[in-house]
């Protein structure tokens, strides 16, 4: 599975908690809304059932008060009710939101049909007996004597304590309703918040799992690499990150390899180079020999050119022997590593002077001189070969080298100064080359060896060297040694 | 030492010729003897038709057929030789080649060109103070 399908699906499975907390939450308020508006409507129903209710009972007071006094002041609240109780009545229907209740409702109603046609009968007897008529002594007797309007309104009293009974019953039952919802609404809300947090914290630790540590492994890995051990690492999830490690495996793989190849390269050109300078010495020794023999056994046969020219090849031989033996010193170089050993610098430039420099030179060693644990014939072969350098050009009337050290972080900075002719700028790359020297060999015998075998052997122990020089005006050469060999 | 007999073993005519005449130079006048090649030496010691006893063998080491490092393992197991002191005379300053023959009982390790006024090898200085006795 790769990283990237693994990220999309943990912002996606976040997406989709908030999307259902959202829904949740919006179908919960919805219930609170219908809730909230059902009670407050519920208010109305009462009160309008009161209104009604009470309605009624004056219409049945009105109409009591005229039958008995026969006063028609009396029944102005009757008309009043009759006015105003079937609007009311039609209000309510709409208020209820049962049909239990809307049929409690419509038998109220019924009830209250028959009261008025039963208390309308009576009036109007009552109004013609003002007038003269006997009809109403018969329905009086007939009706209010048996009850018959106390009967109707007591049960539109019970009709109405039972239509407010269930009112409020209904309004209880919605009530809890809405505070259940309420308590849902709060639950959800928070398990899903929580829900979610888990989910986010739970991919955070995952991807930091498996993208950082991978990655900090990768990095180490890159680091060893750059230090020139070229290790590889395991990783087998297979995504993105994995073809990183494969990479930098195949990388540190190649590295090795061309490393190696290198290396190899390097020793077998060593061995060249020594096997042959080897070989060559042989036959040239030989020629060298014949030479002298000739010398010693006929010189006085030859005649002066043939002479002249026999010491011409017998300076060309010595010469030849000269650069085999330098190329055989280059070769072997680094091919003998003894170990380090304490090697105290002041020591060991004493024992290079006295075996290199000649008495009337002015010496100066400037500072304190180290005393380390170092491959002694390497450094001592750099400063050999630099201090009899020093000697071997200087044309100064009155000779001087100079020596200091300055000690750094990891290394010494060593340095071997003459006031002989200089060097131009322009050959400073040129000198370190095997072979290459700066005068005509004829007059000046050199094999141009001594400052290549000093940057071998510098460039081994990865350090620098440089040179800074004007002609007339002495050189300077500075380099770098390490205070402890890897 | 009287009855002094060199034995050279060296391949190459011009380090002979060499040989030859620094002995000559140092006024050595034993016999000398030349073998070209490990397998001759061992011939010229052990046949018996043309046998020599040297007192001392001078013994390059890079030869054809038998080089001086095999020569010295098989004079080794010749209890009648072992009294011969063996110099190396060779071009090789090889650490190796010094370490191969060290053990096998040379009296002196010398580089190429013999030189027996070179006073600065203890080798040579007991090789001459040997040849002229």
């Amino acid at each position: 599975m790769t990283i990237r399908f693994q990220l999309f699906t943990g912002f996606i499975i976040l997406i989709l908690i908030f999307v259902i907390d959202f829904f949740v939450n919006q179908g919960l308020s919805n219930q609170v809304i219908k809730n909230t508006t059902y009670i407050s409507s519920s208010e109305s129903v009462i009160r309008n059932s009161n209104i009604l209710h009470k309605d009624m009972i004056e219409m049945q007071s009105g109409y009591r008060g005229f039958l008995l006094t026969g006063q028609i002041a009396f029944l102005q609240p009757y008309y009043e009710g009759l006015r105003t109780v079937p609007p009311l009545m039609k209000e309510q229907r709409k208020l209820l939101s049962t049909p239990q209740q809307k049929y409690i409702l419509d038998s109220i109603n019924l009830l209250h049909s028959q009261w008025v046609e039963y208390s309308n009968s009576l009036i109007k007897s009552r109004l013609d007996t003002l007038a003269g008529s006997k009809k109403y002594i018969e329905l009086f007797n007939a009706k209010f004597r048996k009850q018959v309007g106390k009967h109707l309104n007591d049960r539109i009293h019970q009709a109405f304590l039972a239509l407010d009974n269930s009112e409020y019953k209904i309004r209880r039952e919605k009530r809890a309703a809405l505070q259940n919802a309420l308590y849902k609404t709060r639950v959800l809300t928070l398990s899903l918040t929580i829900t979610s947090i888990i989910v986010a914290l739970l991919s955070s630790f995952y991807f930091i799992q498996v993208i950082t540590s991978r990655i900090s492994k990768m990095v180490r890995q890159a680091q060893t690499i750059s230090n020139g051990q070229f290790v590889v690492i395991e990783d087998k999830k297979k995504d993105e990150l994995n073809q990183l490690a494969i990479s930098l495996n195949t990388m540190s793989e190649t590295l090795q390899k061309n490393f190696n190849d290198l290396t190899k390269k390097n020793t077998e050109l060593d061995q060249f180079a020594y096997v042959v300078s080897h070989d060559l010495k042989a036959p040239m020794r030989g020629i060298a020999n014949i030479i002298s023999w000739i010398e010693e056994d006929h010189s006085h046969e030859l005649s002066t050119d043939l002479y002249k020219n026999l010491m011409l090849i017998k300076g060309r031989t010595i010469r030849l022997e000269n650069m085999i033996n330098g190329l055989l010193e280059y070769a072997r170089v680094d091919k003998v590593r003894r170990g380090a050993e304490i090697t105290n610098i002041n020591q060991l430039l004493k024992e290079i002077i006295d075996l290199h420099v000649p008495p009337g030179y002015g010496i100066n060693i400037i500072g304190e001189m180290p005393v380390f644990k170092t491959e002694k014939i390497h450094i001592q072969q750099v400063f050999s070969n630099l201090i009899s350098n020093a000697v071997k050009y200087n044309n100064n009337q009155q000779p001087k080298i100079v020596i200091t050290c300055e000690e750094k972080k990891e290394h010494y900075i060593f340095s071997v100064s003459d006031n002989g002719p200089g060097i131009e700028e322009q050959y400073f790359d040129k000198i370190f080359v095997i072979f290459q020297t700066l005068q005509e060999r004829d007059a000046f015998e050199s094999t141009g060896v001594g400052l290549a075998i000093v940057k071998k052997i510098i460039d081994d122990y990865k350090g620098t060297i440089s040179i800074k020089s004007e002609p007339d005006h002495g050189s300077t050469f500075s380099f770098t040694w390490p205070k402890s060999i890897a | 030492m009287k009855h002094t007999e060199i034995l050279l073993v060296e391949d190459d005519y011009l380090d002979v010729e060499s040989v030859k005449r620094t002995l000559k130079k140092n006024n050595v006048s034993h016999k000398l003897h030349v073998a070209h090649n490990g397998v001759d030496a061992i011939e010229m010691l052990t046949k018996d038709e043309k046998r020599i006893i040297p007192n001392v063998i001078l013994l390059d080491i890079n030869m054809p057929k038998m080089n001086g490092i095999e020569f010295l393992g098989i004079i080794k197991s010749y209890y009648s030789l072992k009294n011969i002191q063996i110099f190396i005379i060779t071009t090789s300053a090889e650490e190796y080649d010094k370490m191969a023959t060290s053990n096998l009982g040379i009296s002196g390790y010398i580089l190429k060109p013999l030189d027996l006024k070179n006073k600065k090898s203890d080798d040579t200085e007991k090789l001459l103070s040997l040849l002229t006795q």
